[in-house]
């Protein structure tokens, strides 16, 4: 999974920029859709909320904007290895503008899922 | 925030830091939790997709896209995995943020709204807008 992470470069560069690199980063993503690497990712809208505490009883607006932490969208790649992984992130055009890319594995094995098949385990030798 | 929005939400688990302070019994138990929850989203259709991700990871930036190790495993931020909601309303978003059974022990939760198209695109056309008006 790529996480793009953004400071909202794209409010410095001009219209001609931006409309060149939008360009680049549709056949980009075409590309790679193609090519079977990529399945659809989406941005993410720049406001949002953080919720924290038990039961969730802390709601706070996050201001997302202005932090070079923030994640403005992502993409699922499809690829077998991490070095792939990386040389796609490191093929997006937007990131000489600024920004980063945070590649993160999918994980393998869901601990959920672990247990999940654990338990049917457990109940199939119930009923044995 | 009660926005409407129809592409959806997505919930951003934040901090990783929280898991380790568990005993075997208590991680069991959030586990189990965890996976209900997210089963019975499913069959109510507000979850879509989910995923956990794997601690380790790389950033790509600048430039010269200079490859470094991250995000550091044990960080508050540290993204840990996310869910893809089907829901129509920031509140709703939030309630079931609010359900997520790690938030008693330290986690905490992003809800973000997702974009009907790239952000970017619609900047442009915001600046467009107003160039000619």
């Amino acid at each position: 999974m790529l996480l793009y992470r953004t400071d909202e470069w794209y409010n410095r560069i001009s219209q001609e920029e931006l409309r060149k690199l939008m360009n680049q980063n549709k056949a980009w993503i075409e590309r790679l859709t193609a090519q079977g690497k990529a399945k659809p990712g989406r941005a993410l809208e720049r406001r949002g909320a953080f919720v924290s505490g038990t039961n969730g009883r802390f709601v706070t607006d996050g201001p997302f904007a202005e932090s070079k932490e923030a994640i403005g969208g992502y993409l699922m790649l499809d690829v077998e290895t991490m070095d792939e992984a990386i040389a796609i992130a490191q093929s997006s055009p937007g990131l000489a503008y600024g920004g980063s890319i945070e590649i993160r594995p999918v994980a393998h094995e869901c601990p959920l899922d672990v247990r999940e098949r654990e338990l049917a385990r457990e109940e199939q030798l119930a009923t044995v | 925030m009660n926005t409407q929005n129809q592409n959806g939400y997505m919930l951003l688990f934040r901090g990783n830091d929280w898991l380790k302070s568990l005993s075997p019994e208590e991680k069991q138990k959030v586990t189990d939790q965890w996976m209900t929850w997210f089963r019975r989203l499913t069959d109510e259709g507000k979850a879509v997709a989910g995923n956990p991700l794997e601690r380790e990871g790389k950033i790509v930036s600048g430039k010269n896209r200079v490859v470094s190790d991250g995000p550091f495993a044990e960080s508050k931020e540290a993204i840990g995995g996310y869910f893809l909601l089907d829901v129509a309303s920031m509140d709703e978003a939030v309630a079931i943020a609010q359900e997520c059974p790690g938030l008693p022990y330290g986690a905490r939760v992003e809800v973000r709204p997702v974009a009907a198209e790239c952000s970017v695109a619609s900047e442009l056309k915001h600046e467009a807008q107003f160039a000619k008006a």
